[in-house]
């Protein structure tokens, strides 16, 4: 169980405000799929071990359902990850 | 107004860092902190030995400084991780940030302590008690690792509370209290007293602090000379020094480097000369000085230490110079055994815009080379430190600048995932 890189695409605004909108992730048959994020639910900045990340909790439509992820933006490589859960 | 000085030490750093960084950083699920682990150099670079355990480490008798081989005897199911010493820094940095929030003097003792002056500060943060509680538990929960925190009215007090119980917890060791708290430890614990020190007190009969504390002056200064006044002093909690958050300049520069293979012959170690010569003379060019005195020192099989210095006609920081005089000195020093740590200091350290005195003959190579140097530093800086390497070094054993922290330590291999 291991943070998983992932292509995102995101906006940010005049005060530098970051906005995740499409994330594309791998389905069982290895096939990628873009999805809209279609609301943030809350974001948060943490710096654990000195590097500075931001987490976001966002919803996204799969498969008629909608699903939580967690999603973070690492400050300095500038590289999203999936959070995967935890099982 | 009564001083109040702070010694925050990180538990267990490398360590500590290490398991953070995996928890959050990797998403792993366990955290070393909480299992028999350790950070331990690569055996087959005759780096193997323990850097860092963790807590439950401890209870098997692995101690930092054993041999893996030695800790693996102690505790068969070790956990071990390589350094990653890119890491630490980025801990480092984060946690004196944070510090320097609380207060206005933060002197970096070491990668993993640090002094804070809180003198003053009572408006802003309260109580020295109260604002230590605040310190340490917001480095746990925005930096995610554990820190003790020493207070007292000097740093060699705050130094000594800081070592008490572990981990994430704050001690106060003030001058009144060092009866109760500091006297009755064993002498070693003492700042300042090593292993020869601790075996010249038990020969006199001196067994804890409060016994030394209390030892007179005079014997001591017998014994130990001006170490006997220091140790006098700190056994009754005396100590002026303050905190300084600018660090001095250095007074001198060198590097050392143990090899992965025993050095038999004489040019294969020049090589490894000027591996550190690269190596300390970036580090000079880098700081804008230079240094007058070069030492070679050799370490050989047998681990015998052996050194050689010798004074230059004129300051100089540029590589081919103080490589010529590290193979001058190691001619006249080797003894043909062969080697297995090799290292260069430089000392006499003067500014760089300081007079040279130019040899006549020597005059257009010092400028050629002055500028040779200074391009490929500037190369370096843009592109990397492997962007440039001199040709000898080419599929060769030794790494092109030899000394400090190699990079296979600043970052480990992971097998998957990210970063």
């Amino acid at each position: 169980m291991l943070h998983m890189p992932v292509d995102v695409i995101a906006t940010f605004n005049v005060q530098g405000k970051i906005k995740p909108n499409y994330i594309r992730l791998e389905d069982e048959n290895h096939l990628l799929h873009t999805y809209k994020i279609e609301n943030i639910i809350f974001s948060k900045e943490e710096k654990y071990g000195g590097i500075p990340v931001i987490l976001f909790c966002c919803n996204i439509v799969r498969e008629d359902c909608a699903q939580l992820i967690h999603i973070k933006y690492y400050v300095k490589s500038h590289q999203w990850v999936l959070v995967k859960e935890r099982f | 107004m009564d001083k109040v000085i702070f010694h925050i030490d990180v538990n267990s750093a490398f360590l500590s860092w290490e398991a953070v960084y995996r928890l959050h950083i990797r998403g792993e699920k366990r955290d070393l902190r909480e299992i028999p682990s350790a950070v331990a150099g690569d055996v087959k670079k005759r780096h193997g030995i323990i850097l860092a355990k963790s807590i439950p480490a401890k209870k098997y008798g692995v101690r930092t400084g054993d041999t893996i081989s030695d800790a693996l005897k102690l505790c068969p199911n070790l956990i071990m991780v390589p350094p990653h010493y890119d890491l630490y820094e980025e801990c480092s940095k984060a946690l004196i940030e944070i510090l320097k929030e609380f207060s206005p003097c933060v002197e970096q003792y070491s990668v993993d302590e640090a002094f804070c002056d809180m003198t003053g500060t009572v408006g802003l943060y309260g109580s020295a008690l109260v604002a230590a509680n605040l310190m340490k538990d917001r480095i746990y929960n925005e930096l995610g690792f554990t820190v003790n925190i020493g207070i007292s009215s000097n740093k060699i007090l705050a130094k000594m509370a800081s070592d008490f119980k572990k981990p994430n917890l704050v001690h106060t060791l003030f001058p009144e209290e060092i009866e109760k708290k500091m006297w009755k430890l064993p002498v070693e614990e003492l700042f300042f007293v090593g292993s020869a020190t601790k075996r010249k007190l038990h020969s006199l009969g001196i067994h804890t602090i409060g016994q030394l504390a209390k030892t007179d002056l005079d014997i001591l200064r017998a014994h130990f000379k001006k170490h006997g006044e220091v140790i006098y002093s700190f056994a009754n909690g005396i100590d002026s020094s303050i905190v300084q958050d600018q660090a001095p300049p250095n007074k001198g520069y060198g590097n050392s480097t143990t090899i992965a293979f025993d050095v038999d012959d004489g040019s294969t170690a020049k090589m490894v000369l000027l591996s550190l010569a690269e190596k300390v003379c970036s580090r000079l060019r880098g700081d804008s000085v230079m240094a007058s005195v070069v030492a070679v020192s050799i370490v050989d099989i047998y681990f015998r230490r052996s050194s050689h210095q010798m004074l230059l006609i004129s300051p100089t920081n540029i590589t081919n110079e103080i490589h010529k005089a590290a193979c001058q000195l190691f001619d006249e020093l080797w003894d043909q055994t062969p080697i297995r740590q090799l290292g260069i200091h430089t000392s006499k350290i003067v500014e760089e815009d300081s007079e040279k005195q130019i040899n006549l003959f020597d005059m257009n190579r010092y400028e050629k080379l002055s500028k040779l140097d200074a391009a490929v530093d500037r190369i370096r800086e843009r592109y990397g430190e492997d962007s440039i390497i001199r040709a000898i070094f080419l599929n060769g054993p030794i790494y092109h600048m030899s000394g400090g922290i190699s990079p296979e330590k600043r970052k480990p291999k992971y097998k998957e995932g990210i970063m």
